[in-house]
């Protein structure tokens, strides 16, 4: 019944911020009925999605992530009763935001996945990761965190192909 | 040939403001005034509070006069002594602030005695002070003011402020930058963010950013880095426009200050953008207790969310 | 050694050097703001504007990597920077108020501990300054003792000419190697006469006053009036040719990181922040104190120098009008 792996050149990392009430209990039932959905994603859990701080998407794409998830309860659904309505109205800003440096909203996904929707946490999953591992590596901010200052930098290559050419 | 802007009023300006500052230092209405006197420079002018009538003949008005002067008013600023009520010179622009904060709970009105400017403008970032106002010379937030006279203030000067129609020149940059692709744009934001020497001029003129612990100063946990790097540049700038989102007045006085001349603007001005497209908010003259990230409502667009 | 170059050779020397793998910084125009930066090519050089931030950074730079760590099990791995690897340096173009700040800053970079990073940057660099021509009413060199012919600081001054070119003059031995080292570009002195020098319009600031007014006056009344008004940002600290402080932090995770060091001012509220919440510049007029008091009393008492050069960076940058040559000026006046 397992399908047959199918391997890659590049794996994507995907970080996915969920909701302790809704979407982690929806993995959770994907998890328990056995269904199949990419390991290539990593589940951190928080109280609502009212508790996901913009900076936390920001700091997934700087450590390295391909592809951020953010999902929790469907409207109305909110354990804490208004938290998801708050975010969703913080992330449509906060995605205009990142479009707008440069960042490609293919790599960044929000979803309202209940406790039930076991089948559609595979998908939204699946879909991301599959996304992302078209596009390529995130490359950006990892290219950024290499980036030093002119006058702090050692070695250039520049210079090294400056003097390799003497 | 470029346009002048008529400031003939500013004058007259000055000399309403030095009377009614006199009146009501005179009168003990307010303990304070903060306004705006000359500098040494020639045409310069720098924030001042006075606290004597005597004082009050140093308060003037001219295109030199840019600074928002809401931000010594915020928890922030602790040095500005804070027993009765305060009387501030604004311009359209800066009451914007002042009204958000009030909104935020920060400042009451009845603490406040405003001075309104009928403002038809003021110098930009780079200009030298004593320049005369000019289409060329004028802030670019002046050049889409919606705000030339403010109202709800105590005290507005009987003057007229001047407002040609011209090109809007942080509408047609946005316009510009979105027509980009994504790859584009992160090129101009890196070679803009990378000129960041984190000197925080930005957030300490801001009458928003009064947090007395800002995100960026934090170590534990560090979520932006507080080396000027281009990395926890571009971070920084993000945040920070992220957590003006809904709040930022349109002052323009983050990029005004930026010594690096990065054009922080561009992102508030953005923000405002999708802020008004999104759940039709505008900074105004009218206090809300609720912004628009404060709030919601259960019809809120969804279509990016699956 | 007094001799003269044409502007073409002027770019001719400096192509050369960026092609034989020297690091060539030099006033550039990076994305409409000029600042010092390494040249790709000679025409990048604008010669005629103060450049934003000063020429320090060529030794102090904006942030470094002093240190890097990493963790493997218990084991943890130090990688030192070795100083050798630092690029040699031509500093071309540099102001006499930002050359003359060199020199202030060695006292303190070598003083107890020897600053083998600002050092060996020192060491390998070349600094050609040049006369300025042009100057506005925030410039104030001439006020505390420096001309905009300074040649302090410089180890070969170009002085721009009527009708073209620069009289050279070499200052020291890195001066002189410079000029042997491309002689066939170099020609001796002609009779042109240089372009007349820039005319800063402040007073001469009577410094010895001003100290011994710093000294009595730690607490005064005047320092409400000139520094309520300071919102406590950096700008002043970060422009500024003689301003040094630095902070270091490390960055990375618990595996693995670096440890760096960036330029820090006494402006901010951060600056004396005790780990115990205790602050002792609690508010911002003591903060401004410090940046005075450090310029025209600290470093006096220590060095016998005065920490300013006058290139009027930090008055047309701050956020608030704050203008140190009216500040001196004004104690300058006051009753010891």
């Amino acid at each position: 019944m397992h399908p047959e792996k199918t391997s890659h050149t590049f794996e994507p990392k995907v970080i996915a911020f969920v909701c302790t009430w809704c979407t982690y209990a929806g993995a959770d039932l994907a998890g328990t009925s056995r269904m199949q959905y990419p390991s290539n994603v990593r589940v951190l859990k928080f109280p609502c999605t009212g508790r996901i701080d913009p900076v936390f998407i920001l700091k997934a794409f700087q450590q390295g992530a391909d592809g951020v998830l953010v999902s929790g309860c469907h409207p109305g659904d909110c354990h804490y009763i208004a938290g998801n309505f708050h975010a969703r109205r913080r992330f449509a800003v906060f995605r205009k935001l990142l479009e707008f440096v440069g960042v490609d909203l293919n790599r960044l996904q929000f979803s309202w996945v209940s406790a039930a929707e076991g089948g559609k946490w595979v998908e939204v999953v699946t879909d991301l990761t599959e996304r992302v591992r078209a596009m390529g590596p995130m490359t950006e901010f990892k290219e950024l965190a290499l980036e030093e200052q002119w006058s702090g930098v050692i070695d250039t290559p520049e210079l090294k192909e400056a003097f390799s050419q003497i | 040939m470029t346009q002048s802007i008529d400031t003939s009023s500013y004058s007259a300006i000055t000399e309403a403001i030095q009377a009614e500052a006199q009146r009501v230092l005179g009168d003990g209405t307010v303990t304070a005034v903060i306004g705006y006197a000359a500098a040494r420079r020639k045409g310069s002018a720098q924030p001042i509070v006075i606290s004597q009538a005597d004082d009050a003949a140093r308060l003037i008005f001219t295109p030199a006069c840019v600074n928002n002067l809401a931000v010594y008013l915020t928890k922030a600023k602790k040095e500005i002594p804070r027993n009765g009520r305060i009387g501030i010179v604004v311009k359209g622009c800066d009451l914007k602030a002042l009204v958000g904060l009030m909104g935020e709970s920060q400042l009451k009105r009845e603490n406040l005695y405003l001075i309104g400017i009928p403002c038809s403008g003021v110098l930009a970032s780079t200009i030298q002070p004593d320049t005369e106002l000019t289409a060329d010379t004028l802030a670019s937030k002046c050049r889409e003011c919606d705000a030339h006279q403010p109202t709800g203030c105590d005290f507005v000067p009987p003057q007229l402020p001047v407002a040609p129609e011209l090109e809007k020149k942080y509408q047609a940059e946005i316009s510009r930058l979105e027509a980009l692709t994504p790859a584009e744009r992160w090129a101009y934001w890196k070679e803009q963010f990378a000129k960041c020497i984190k000197c925080y001029a930005c957030r300490q003129v801001c009458p928003f950013c009064f947090c007395e612990q800002c995100l960026c100063d934090r170590n534990k946990p560090q979520m932006v880095e507080t080396t000027p790097r281009p990395a926890g540049n571009t971070a920084w700038h993000i945040v920070r426009a992220m957590h003006l989102a809904g709040r930022c007045a349109g002052c323009a006085e983050c990029e005004r200050v930026c010594p690096m001349d990065i054009p922080l603007n561009l992102l508030n001005r953005k923000m405002a953008k999708e802020l008004k497209e999104l759940f039709d908010y505008e900074a105004g003259f009218e206090v809300n207790d609720k912004g628009p990230l404060t709030m919601f409502t259960e019809k809120d667009d969804q279509s990016f969310i699956k | 050694m007094q001799k003269y170059i044409s502007q073409q050779n002027f770019t001719a020397l400096l192509d050369a050097l960026i092609k034989q793998g020297t690091r060539v910084v030099a006033p550039k125009l990076n994305a409409g703001t000029v600042l010092y930066e390494p040249l790709a090519a000679a025409g990048e050089m604008v010669a005629d504007q103060l450049p934003r931030r000063s020429g320090k950074e060529a030794f102090f730079p904006l942030c470094e990597e002093i240190m890097s760590y990493e963790k493997t099990g218990q084991q943890v791995a130090l990688t030192d920077i070795d100083p050798a690897r630092f690029p040699e340096t031509v500093l071309i173009g540099v102001r006499p108020c930002d050359a003359a700040a060199i020199p202030v800053l060695d006292a303190v970079f070598s003083w107890d501990y020897k600053d083998e990073f600002f050092l060996e940057r020192r060491r390998k660099t070349t600094v050609v300054g040049l006369a300025c021509t042009t100057a506005d009413d925030a410039c104030f060199c001439t006020a505390v003792g420096i001309s905009p012919a300074e040649t302090r600081g410089s180890d070969l001054f170009l002085s721009p000419l009527v009708g073209g070119g620069y009289r050279c003059e070499s200052y020291s031995d890195k001066g002189e190697a410079l000029i042997n080292s491309h002689s066939a570009l170099f020609a001796e002195p002609s009779g042109a006469e240089a372009l007349p020098l820039a005319e800063p319009q402040t007073e001469k600031f009577d410094l010895k006053k001003v100290k011994a007014w710093l000294d009595e006056h730690f607490e005064d009344p005047a320092w409400d009036s000139i520094a309520t008004r300071c919102v406590g940002c950096g700008a002043c600290a970060f422009v500024c040719p003689a301003c040094h402080c630095f902070d270091i932090v490390d960055e990375g995770t618990e595996k693995k990181g670096k440890r760096r060091k960036s330029w820090d001012a006494c402006g901010f509220w951060k600056f004396t922040h005790h780990a115990s919440g205790h602050n002792p510049r609690d508010q911002q007029p003591k903060r401004y104190r410090n940046r005075i008091m450090h310029k025209f009393k600290y470093y006096d008492d220590k060095f016998g120098q005065t920490l300013c050069t006058g290139c009027g960076r930090c008055i047309r940058l701050c956020p608030v009008g704050i203008d140190i040559a009216a500040i001196v000026e004004e104690i300058s006046k006051k009753e010891v």
